[in-house]
C-alpha cells in the first residue's frame, strides 16, 4: 500500500497545511491586482508570496543562506515542514526525491552568468542535497500537470521496490517570463477568475509550494489523527490533439477520468477535484470530459478561484486541500463560481456541501495535450501510542 | 496596397515559419485559418504580435482578430486604415 | 523490457537500429524520411529533433497499436534554448513577447509533438535529468508498466544544446516478446 503520510502547503494563504485549509474553509484568496510588478507594461491578478517573508524564514531556519534562489528555499521550506512533521530521516537511501516544476528558476534565466540551477536537476539536486539526501532527484517537467505526474512517478518508484520513502515537491515561482507569456497567450483575467462561470474570461496565476511523503507501507501501527490517505488509482493520457488548446473531445481527460473509474468504488467518491483553471476552453473541455465518464452529478470543485494556478505546484497543493476536505467531511466550495457556464453541467457550488464518502479524484490538463489524474481513499487505522523516529513501527 | 500585401505576405511567412512557400504561394484574397494555409490559435496569437510590432496596432481582444485575420486581403485593408506606424 | 527499434540521431549521423540511414541536419533528415508535415517548421529544435526520432520508430507499427502508446522522455537542457529565445522578446527595449516561442518553453511540448503527430493517446510524460543515466532512464521506463498497460513504450533521451550539439536516443520498447506488425 502506498500512502501519503505527511504534507506542507506554503502560499500567501499560509506557511502550513492547516493555515492554508482554514483559509480556504473561510473563503479567503490573496488574488491581487499587481501593477509595474517585474517591470512589465499590464497589469495582472494573481496570488503572489511576500519574498521578504520568504527570505526572513529561509534565514531564520538554514544554516546558511549561499546561494538558495526563492524557487529553492520554497521547496526547502515546504519540505523541512513535512519531513519534520512525520520524522522522517531524509537523509536515508531508502528516500528518493521527486519535484515538480514548469519553469524552476527561470526568473534567474539572463542574469550576467545563467544560473546553474535554470537546469533543473542541478536544482534538484541542490534542494535535496540540503537534507543529506544523496539519491539522484527526480524531476517531472509536464507543464500543468507536472503535479500529478510527479505523484505518479514517486507511486511507481516505491511500488517497484528500490526506495520506501518519496519526498514529492511542487514549486513555481512568478516572473517576468511567465507573466509575458500567459498575457501574450491572451489567457489571463484582470480580475479574480470564475471557474465553471459563465462570465469566466480567463485564468490568474499563484504562487506557491508544496510537499506530499509517501510511503510503501509495511508498517500496521501509524501516527497521527487515526487516519491516511492510500493511493487508489492513477492514470495520464494526452489529447493527441493540440499542443495549446484544449481538446473539443476531451478525449485525454475523458480516458484519465474512465481509468480511475475502474479502479475506484463510484459508490465512495466524494468530489472531482477539477483543473477548473478558469479559461474559456478548459472548463468546457472539462464538462465533456465529465459528462462522457458519466460524472456530470458527481460533486465537482476547483480551487483555482482561492490560489490562481500554481502551475507546477497545483497539483501537490490542490491533492493536499482535497484530503483535508474529505478529513473535515466537506466538499469545498468553488470560489468565484455562480452560474452554469460549460455546455454540459459541472456539479460546482459557491458554497461548501458535506460529504461522508472517503475517496477523490483530482484532475488536471496541460500545455503538450497532457492530462493526469490520481485518486487517493481515506481510511481508518489503528494509532500507535508512540512513534518513533524514522518511521518504524 | 500591393506594395503592402506583398510585405505583410512576408512577414507572415517569416513570423509564422511557413517553411518552402513564397509570397506568389498565398493567395491574396484565400482563408488563412482552417482550410487555405491551415494556420492556428498559435497562429492566430502570434498575429496579433506582428501587428503591434509592425504596425503599431494594438489588438487587445483576441475574437476581433477572427475578422481581421480572414484573409492577406482583409489585413492589409486593416493595417492601412489602423497602422501607426 | 524488450526492444524492438533504437535510433540515435546526433548532428553527425543517424543510426537506426545499429544502421547509419543518414548524414546531415535534422531539416534534411526530416525532408528525407517524412516532409508532409508543415508544421515541422513551426517547432523548435528540440521537439524536431525528437519528432524526427519517433518518425523513424513508429513507421511501420500499424495505428491502433500507436494509439495505446506512451511517450516518456528524457533530458538535460529541458527547454532551456527556447527559454533564452523567449527571453529576447521580452527585454525592455523590445517587448513583444512571442507566443510561438512561449508554448515551446516546456520540454514536454515535444511528447505532445509526437503524440498529435502519432494519434498516440497513451501517457506523455518528461523528466529532466542531471546527465545521461542509462539506469535512471531504464528504472522510470520500466516503472510506467507498474500502473499502466501501453502497447509499446516509446522511451528515451532527448536533448538539444545547439546544431552541434545534441543527441536524440530513443527506443521503442514493450513489456514482453510482442508480435506488433
Amino acid at each position: 500500500m502506498i500512502a501519503c503520510i505527511a504534507d506542507n502547503i506554503i502560499s500567501p494563504m499560509g506557511l502550513t497545511t492547516e493555515e492554508n485549509f482554514s483559509s480556504v474553509s473561510n473563503g479567503m484568496s490573496m488574488l491581487r491586482i499587481h501593477e509595474d510588478t517585474f517591470g512589465l507594461p499590464e497589469a495582472f491578478c494573481a496570488s503572489m508570496l511576500d519574498r521578504k517573508l520568504i527570505s526572513d524564514l529561509f534565514a531564520d531556519h538554514a544554516l546558511s543562506d549561499n546561494g538558495y534562489s526563492l524557487f529553492e528555499k520554497l521547496c526547502i521550506l515546504s519540505a523541512t515542514d513535512a519531513i519534520s512533521s512525520c520524522a522522517l530521516q531524509a537523509e536515508s537511501e531508502d528516500v528518493i526525491f521527486v519535484i515538480s516544476t514548469t519553469k524552476g528558476n527561470v526568473d534567474m534565466l539572463g542574469t550576467d552568468a545563467d544560473y546553474p540551477g535554470c537546469r533543473l536537476a542541478v536544482s534538484a539536486e541542490k534542494i535535496a542535497g540540503y537534507f543529506g539526501n544523496t539519491n539522484t532527484p527526480v524531476v517531472t517537467s509536464n507543464a500543468c500537470v507536472s503535479g500529478v505526474c510527479a505523484q505518479i512517478a514517486a507511486i511507481r518508484l516505491l511500488l517497484g521496490g528500490k526506495y520506501r520513502y518519496a519526498v514529492v515537491i511542487g514549486c513555481d515561482v512568478l516572473s517576468r517570463f511567465i507573466i509575458s507569456g500567459f498575457q501574450s497567450f491572451k489567457a489571463l483575467s484582470p480580475e479574480p477568475c470564475r471557474p465553471f462561470d459563465i462570465d469566466r474570461t480567463g485564468l490568474n496565476l499563484g504562487e506557491a509550494a508544496g510537499t506530499m511523503i509517501l510511503e510503501n507501507i509495511g508498517r500496521t501501527e501509524f501516527p497521527g489523527n487515526g487516519c491516511l490517505w492510500e493511493f487508489a488509482a492513477c492514470s495520464n493520457h494526452n489529447d493527441a490533439n493540440h499542443i495549446s488548446g484544449p481538446s473539443r473531445t476531451g478525449e485525454g481527460a475523458f480516458r484519465v477520468l474512465k481509468d480511475i473509474l475502474g479502479k475506484t468504488d463510484r459508490d465512495d467518491i466524494a468530489f472531482v477535484n477539477l483543473h477548473g483553471t478558469a479559461t474559456p476552453y478548459n472548463d468546457e473541455m472539462e464538462s465533456i470530459a465529465l459528462h462522457r465518464a458519466g460524472l456530470e452529478d458527481l460533486p465537482a470543485n476547483g480551487f483555482k478561484g482561492y490560489y490562481g494556478h500554481t502551475l507546477g505546484a497545483a497539483g501537490i497543493i490542490e491533492t493536499i486541500l482535497s484530503m483535508k476536505a474529505i478529513e473535515a467531511g466537506i466538499i469545498p466550495a468553488t470560489k468565484g463560481y455562480g452560474a452554469k457556464g460549460t455546455s454540459y453541467s459541472i456539479s460546482a457550488s459557491a458554497s461548501s456541501r458535506v460529504t461522508d464518502k472517503n475517496t477523490f479524484i483530482k484532475i488536471l490538463s496541460g500545455f503538450g495535450g497532457s492530462n493526469a489524474g490520481i485518486a487517493y481513499r481515506r481510511r481508518d487505522v489503528p494509532l500507535c501510542a508512540t512513534f518513533r523516529k524514522g518511521g518504524e513501527a | 496596397m500591393n506594395e503592402l500585401i506583398d510585405k505583410l505576405k512576408t512577414q507572415l511567412i517569416e513570423a509564422l515559419n511557413l517553411e518552402d512557400m513564397t509570397i506568389t504561394d498565398i493567395d491574396t484574397e484565400a482563408p488563412l485559418f482552417g482550410s487555405g494555409l491551415g494556420l492556428d490559435s498559435i497562429d492566430a496569437l502570434e498575429l496579433i504580435v506582428l501587428l503591434e510590432r509592425e504596425y503599431g496596432i494594438k489588438l487587445t481582444n483576441p475574437a476581433e482578430g477572427k475578422e481581421i485575420f480572414r484573409s492577406v486581403a482583409t489585413i492589409a485593408d486593416y493595417v492601412s486604415k489602423n497602422r501607426t506606424k | 523490457m524488450n526492444t524492438v527499434s533504437h535510433v540515435i540521431i546526433t548532428p553527425e549521423e543517424t543510426l537506426l537500429d545499429g544502421k547509419c540511414i543518414f548524414r546531415g541536419s535534422i531539416t534534411g533528415l526530416y525532408r528525407e524520411f517524412a516532409g508532409d508535415y508543415p508544421k515541422f517548421f513551426k517547432m523548435d529544435s528540440l521537439c524536431r529533433l525528437g519528432f524526427m526520432a519517433a518518425e523513424l520508430l513508429l513507421k511501420n507499427i500499424p495505428a491502433p497499436i500507436r494509439e495505446n502508446a506512451a511517450i516518456v522522455l528524457f533530458n538535460r537542457n529541458g527547454s532551456l534554448i527556447t527559454d533564452r529565445n523567449y527571453q529576447k522578446t521580452i527585454s525592455d527595449d523590445n517587448y513583444f513577447p512571442s507566443p510561438a516561442l512561449f508554448v515551446y518553453t516546456l520540454a514536454n511540448i515535444v511528447t505532445g509533438e509526437i503524440a498529435i503527430r502519432n494519434k498516440i493517446y497513451g501517457e506523455s510524460s518528461f523528466y529532466i535529468l542531471d546527465e545521461y543515466n542509462a539506469a535512471q532512464i531504464e528504472d522510470i521506463s520500466a516503472s510506467v508498466f507498474i500502473t499502466s498497460s501501453p502497447s509499446l513504450l516509446l522511451t528515451g533521451w532527448v536533448d538539444y544544446n545547439d546544431e552541434t550539439d545534441y543527441l536524440a536516443d530513443m527506443k521503442l520498447v514493450t513489456d514482453k516478446e510482442t508480435d506488433l506488425r
